[in-house]
């Protein structure tokens, strides 16, 4: 009891970006912390789990504009769970987008299910950019919001935060370009190809 | 093009005009989108994912009008509806612009649309005003030209879907 049980409810968890988050709000946190990644068969396991912990902290990627299935499912199986015990529930919302504002809504579905199921709601923490902010040179903003959630919630002194990579949005979107050609040229793609408007070509 | 996704087996669309188009994604084989920006960076345009979205996602671009039928959950779609909206993203490009003051996937080939959403099972006002938000957001991202969302009991879907229906056969 006491300890924070994260969960990353990213479809790709074990190679996405929310873990790298989780793996930096360990870092952070002055409470032990277990971490576990939600698929579609071990919600019992994670459900049963929380009955021991004080708080659990969601992270995940924004997915057309809010929550992915893979917590939403989550989410429903908690709600279905036979659970005594309320952990207070903080989230750590990622999104390619520049602003981090766009994680408003999916921030938001998280304190609903949290007052319909009867669940404290904690800290979030909303990150723009956050696709690419790890592996630039603005890491450390990244960094320094996980540390202040890590803060807030070891210290029950819950609020919203929220950070992003400092550029113009037309810098952004040039950042953000020489990125995806990258990855396309990594598979043989090239530009024209990646901008093709056909759709099942 | 009109089209109907609905998140349930529905008597209304059974016999409906010939220019609409319904998918009832529940009797559908859709799985998870994985994330992998295949669409984007491997088969853009094209999901990795062979299953029945494939036959869905063209069919959302080339709609002008649309009808989603979904039960809403936590203040956004269900399940159903929502495991299509992810696998939706083929439609659009890596690439981002500018929107609204925002940053944006382009778009491919998809049309503008009137769009309504039909979002019925138990809410309170305050789970009605996040979705409506959640729809709001989607229509940035979902080449939304107009958007209306419609709030009905479980059992008045099947009539709330007619009357949509009818009022398209009427503009």
């Amino acid at each position: 009891m006491g300890g924070i049980i994260i969960l990353n409810g990213s479809p790709r968890a074990p190679r996405s970006n929310s873990k790298g988050y989780a793996q930096l709000f360990a870092r952070y946190s002055a409470l032990p912390t277990s971490y576990f990644e939600i698929t579609g068969s071990n919600h019992p396991q994670l459900c049963a789990g929380l009955e021991d912990c004080k708080h659990v902290l969601l992270v995940f990627p924004l997915y057309a504009d809010g929550i992915p299935v893979t917590l939403l499912n989550f989410l429903k199986s908690l709600e279905q769970s036979s659970l005594k015990n309320r952990p207070v529930i903080s989230a750590l919302i990622n999104c390619g987008f520049l602003e981090p504002h766009q994680c408003d809504v999916a921030a938001d579905m998280i304190r609903l299910f949290c007052a319909q199921n009867g669940y404290p709601a904690g800290s979030i923490l909303k990150i723009g950019s956050g696709e690419a902010i790890l592996e630039s040179p603005f890491r450390f903003l990244a960094a320094g919001s996980v540390k202040k959630l890590a803060r807030s919630i070891a210290r029950e002194e819950y609020g919203a935060f929220q950070t992003t990579m400092p550029l113009s949005k037309g810098m952004f979107l040039s950042a953000s370009t020489k990125y995806w050609l990258s990855l396309g040229r990594k598979n043989g793609v090239t530009q024209q190809q990646m901008q093709s408007m056909e759709i099942e070509p | 093009m009109k089209l109907i996704l609905t998140d349930c087996p529905l008597d209304s669309c059974l016999s409906l005009p010939g220019d609409v188009t319904w998918m009832d994604l529940s009797a559908l084989q859709i799985r998870n989108c994985v994330g992998c920006f295949g669409c984007w960076t491997k088969t853009p345009g094209r999901c990795v994912i062979r299953d029945d979205a494939v036959k869905v996602y063209p069919l959302i671009a080339q709609s002008d009008k649309l009808l989603y039928v979904s039960r809403v959950k936590y203040g956004g779609y269900d399940t159903i509806m929502k495991t299509m909206l992810e696998r939706a993203i083929p439609v659009q490009q890596a690439f981002l612009r500018i929107l609204d003051g925002e940053t944006h996937h382009v778009q491919r080939a998809v049309a503008p649309k009137q769009a309504t959403i039909l979002a019925y099972g138990p809410t309170s006002p305050e789970e009605q005003a996040l979705f409506r938000r959640l729809v709001d957001r989607n229509a940035r991202n979902m080449s939304f030209e107009s958007w209306r969302v419609v709030f009905c009991p479980e059992e008045q879907v099947d009539a709330r879907v007619k009357e949509e229906v009818d009022a398209w056969a009427e503009s």
